[in-house]
């Protein structure tokens, strides 16, 4: 039987290419119009090492990586026992290995019933292609004959990454490929059912969450970047270098994760859109300039990519676990704006809000990304990059500037008019200090009261203006799921599933998480009896946070459990099926 | 109040006017004066240092407008809310990261990082090399009391070894630091150092400091009266040695270093090492360039989310 959305799994050493050979395939269907879905994985290692990827490919749109493998791809089996346990088989998942290097004992009983193909990537590089760096483009071309991939495709992707290098190198590739479907071909019979049937349509993009969400904050006018090197980061900050210049911006890699933050304080301070993106252990170190941000009242956007923790952690995996010191990190009552993307394409509209958020309301604003979407590919199609406005900061009439008041009191949002230097009569000294409206610093507790108030006012009309939240299912279900972030994907899906099978069940994802979309959240909960909360976060980040903001008298089972493998469809639809 | 839909304020939107011969009078030194009485002690060295930091503007004739004084914290960290320009009175240590981030941002300004050597080469010490070797064009100056004065008397990172203060009641055993040598170290286009207790000199090196092109430094020795005593002044009166380095020695860092070392006891005023390099800004531009050059022109926003098309 064929079918309509399959899981690939590849595994081998750092230098086998299995990640490349991921990403060919994920240009490959994208191109041919199919939707596909990428995650890799990574041992600590900085070269070589043991990697890992799966890439889901289908028809429709996916949501997530879905359940089990339907096949896997073994380059080097002590690296696969590096991965196994991230990686789940079922009954009948395909296996397909390097005849040089057998299924190790242990797993030979296990795994009697598997349809197992044993190919010679490593002797055909070798002998046929004189150059053993070919295996993973021969493992490819087996792919193309075994499941169905698409050929054109993956010609085109080889095409476009070595067609700069040299035309030698492209019929090198292309050979290679020939190579490994020839092979299966002539040497193969396929015992099992699992084959991409499918209709090409129009091509789509293959994106990033971070290039995404660099993309974003392009769009929404950010022309200033500073960043430190952190996983996993960095791209934002390689994708920002790239591109930034050349639409007249700057970008500054700082001495330190303070630094970093520091330059885009000053440079929102000149009236420039500015951000700075970091994980975990960078956004504690700027957890003071946050502060700051908050009491002088400057845009900010802060990325934090979300990894493993806490202290280094997991840096190559993903975790919920940044959210408590994304609300409330930092010294004082310091109010910041938290939002979080659901997936890839979401990076890139976030971004957007999170400038809107910070410049309209002069409030430093965190986007709270994680490993799951920064680093995974995603198919997206095509949309139009003005889709969203953009709404820039206030700054002070004419009639404002005479006897100009920075931080006045008398605004019904907690927004005053913003001057930036080169304003002739804005003048006045912005302060971490508590200070009055003019910028004076003061140690009265009637001021401090009065300022803190103002600063807090625009938590209202942020919710009233963004309150932003994803509902998926049925919204009369007495069984609701909640939960954020990443974990969108495989809740949709598995809601998607059981409404499939007959039941009803609804879902929230807050993209707005503090301040609270409380009233949305109501919404949600009535009627609800009883209600999944899922989370990677063993402590319970998401469910703590929930609760300190209302009471919920429907029973909760609380899923909870660290990061390092995102939640599965299968996982999410048991914890559902516990309270149906 | 009106809400700004332009995303990205430029110059001219941002009210910026021309500097050029309007046939206005020239600034004087209370044009740069706000309202706000320091906090300062009396006999502060801060209050020279203040002054000619009005008189090297009103003497440079620069738009209060378009200049920005960043600070970190400490007693000299004070110093924004007493300029009617742009300020900003930030954290401890921060005053350069906020400063180049204004100054990148916006490079018409001009920017003033000012702080003391606690907040300079304690607690911020690891972002004085790295503005130095950006060369941001900017001025920083370290307003030098040997002391921690805000949180009252604690030992600084300039306090002579063997002093005695509230955190080191038994005397100091730490080694000072000094703040010209280390900029000399980090490579520092413009190195001068000045007393408070001499406003004339003070503000020649201000001046010459922000007419420099690149990151420049200045040592401000401002003695701090209520917390090391009423001789300070007199002491370091009695050190000066003002010097007037040729301009080949004044392009040598040697012959800086050697200046430094030469006199025991002595402390040279002055301009002690200039050097002219390019600035970040131009290297930033160049950097824009290059950037357009490859692509051949500037990309429009569709354009960029079309290269994520296989």
């Amino acid at each position: 039987m064929a079918s309509k959305d399959i899981i690939i799994g590849i595994v081998g050493s750092g230098g086998d290419g299995v990640i490349t050979a991921g990403e060919f395939i994920v240009s490959a269907v994208s191109s041919e119009g199919l939707y596909s879905f990428l995650l890799k994985s990574y041992g600590a290692q900085i070269r070589g090492g043991e990697s890992s990827c799966r890439v889901r490919i289908s028809q429709n749109p996916v949501e997530s990586q879905g359940d089990e493998l339907d096949a896997l791809v073994v380059l080097s089996w002590s690296d696969y026992l590096k991965f196994e346990h991230e990686i789940d088989l079922h009954a009948t998942t395909v296996i397909v290995h390097d005849e040089e290097d057998p299924i190790p004992d242990d797993h030979v009983a296990r795994w009697a019933d598997h349809p197992t193909y044993r190919i010679p990537f490593k002797r055909l590089a070798k002998e046929e292609m004189q150059t053993v760096l070919t295996k993973n483009i021969i493992m490819l071309g087996s792919l193309i004959e075994l499941f169905g991939m698409p050929e054109r495709g993956i010609q085109h992707a080889i095409d476009k990454k070595f067609g700069k290098k040299s035309p030698g190198v492209v019929a090198k590739n292309l050979e290679a490929l020939a190579c490994g479907k020839r092979w299966v071909a002539e040497n193969i019979k396929k015992t099992d059912d699992c084959f991409l049937e499918y209709t090409p349509s129009e091509p789509k993009l293959v994106m990033e969450g971070n290039a995404a969400l660099a993309l974003g904050a392009t769009v929404a006018g950010c022309r200033f970047y500073a960043g430190y090197p952190i996983t996993p980061a960095s791209e934002i900050m390689h994708w920002m270098a790239q591109h930034l210049p050349a639409v007249g911006g700057t970008v500054v890699q700082a001495e330190d994760e303070i630094s970093a933050a520091g330059m885009v304080i000053g440079a929102s301070f000149g009236g420039i859109k500015a951000m700075c993106a970091t994980s975990g252990p960078g956004f504690t170190l700027k957890a003071e300039m946050l502060g700051l941000a908050s009491m002088a009242e400057v845009p900010m956007v802060i990325v934090d990519v979300q990894r493993g923790g806490p202290s280094t952690g997991i840096p190559t995996k993903s975790e919920q676990t940044d959210l408590m010191q994304a609300v409330y990190g930092s010294h004082g009552d310091s109010p910041r704006v938290v939002i979080a993307p659901t997936d890839v394409e979401d990076c890139f509209d976030t971004a957007v809000y999170a400038f809107d958020i910070a410049e309209e309301f002069q409030i430093p604003v965190v986007l709270l990304s994680d490993q799951f979407i920064g680093q995974r590919k995603e198919t997206v199609r095509p949309f139009p990059v003005d889709r969203r406005q953009v709404y820039g900061r206030v700054k002070p009439s004419e009639a404002e500037l005479v006897g100009y008041k920075r931080y006045r009191l008398d605004t019904p949002t907690g927004i005053s008019p913003m001057a930036v230097p080169g304003m002739a009569g804005g003048q006045y000294p912005a302060s971490g200090i508590e200070h009055n409206e003019v910028g004076d610093p003061t140690s009265r507790i009637n001021l401090h009261n009065a300022m803190t108030e103002k600063r807090y006012r625009k938590y209202k009309y942020i919710v009233e203006k963004y309150s932003f939240v994803r509902r998926y299912g049925d919204d009369d279900a007495s069984v609701g799921i909640l939960a954020w972030g990443s974990t969108k994907g495989v809740v949709k899906e598995a809601v998607a599933r059981l409404q499939a099978e007959g039941y009803k069940v609804g879902a929230m994802i807050p993209q707005l998480l503090h301040p609270f979309p409380m009233e949305a959240f109501d919404q949600f909960l009535a009627g609800k009896k009883r209600l999944v909360v899922a989370e990677l976060s063993y402590r319970g980040q998401f469910l703590q946070f929930i609760r300190s903001r209302c009471t919920i008298t429907a029973p909760i089972h609380h899923v909870a459990r660290p990061g390092g493998k995102p939640f599965t469809v299968r996982e999410i639809t048991e914890a559902l099926r516990e309270v149906l | 109040m009106a809400i700004d839909a332009n995303q990205q304020p430029a110059a001219a939107d941002a009210g910026q006017q021309p500097t050029a011969d309007t046939g206005a009078k020239k600034h004087v030194p209370t044009d740069y004066k706000r309202d706000l009485k320091p906090v300062w002690c009396t006999g502060c060295g801060d209050f020279g240092v203040l002054q000619s930091i009005y008189r090297a503007l009103a003497e440079l004739d620069i738009l209060p407008e378009d200049v920005g004084i960043i600070s970190g914290i400490g007693c000299s960290s004070r110093l924004p809310g007493y300029v009617n320009t742009y300020g900003f009175n930030s954290l401890h240590g921060r005053a350069l990261p906020i400063a180049q981030g204004l100054k990148l941002a916006r490079p018409e300004i001009t920017v003033l990082a000012v702080g003391g050597d606690g907040d300079g080469i304690s607690i911020g010490m690891g972002h004085f090399p790295h503005a130095a070797r950006r060369n941001v064009n900017m001025t920083y100056i370290m307003m030098d009391n040997f002391i921690y004065g805000l949180t009252k008397g604690q030992v600084s990172p300039t306090t002579p070894k063997g002093d005695t203060t509230v955190s080191t009641p038994f005397t100091s055993i730490d080694s000072p630091l000094d703040p010209v040598k280390l900029a000399l170290a980090f490579n520092v286009s413009f190195i001068a150092r000045a007393f408070a207790g001499d406003l004339k000199h003070m503000t020649d090196m201000v001046k010459s400091a922000i007419e420099h092109k690149g990151f420049s430094f200045v040592h401000a020795l401002s003695p701090c009266p209520t917390f090391r005593g009423m001789d300070e002044f007199k002491r370091i009166r009695a050190a000066v040695n003002y010097v007037e380095p040729s301009a080949e020695e004044l392009a040598s860092k040697a012959a800086a270093f050697a200046r430094e070392e030469e006199f025991v006891g002595k402390i040279n005023l002055g301009i002690l090492y200039r050097a002219a390099r390019s600035t970040y800004e131009e290297e930033t531009q160049l950097v824009r360039e290059r950037s357009l050059k490859s692509r051949g022109r500037a990309p429009q926003m569709q354009e960029l989310l079309g290269e994520f098309m296989p």
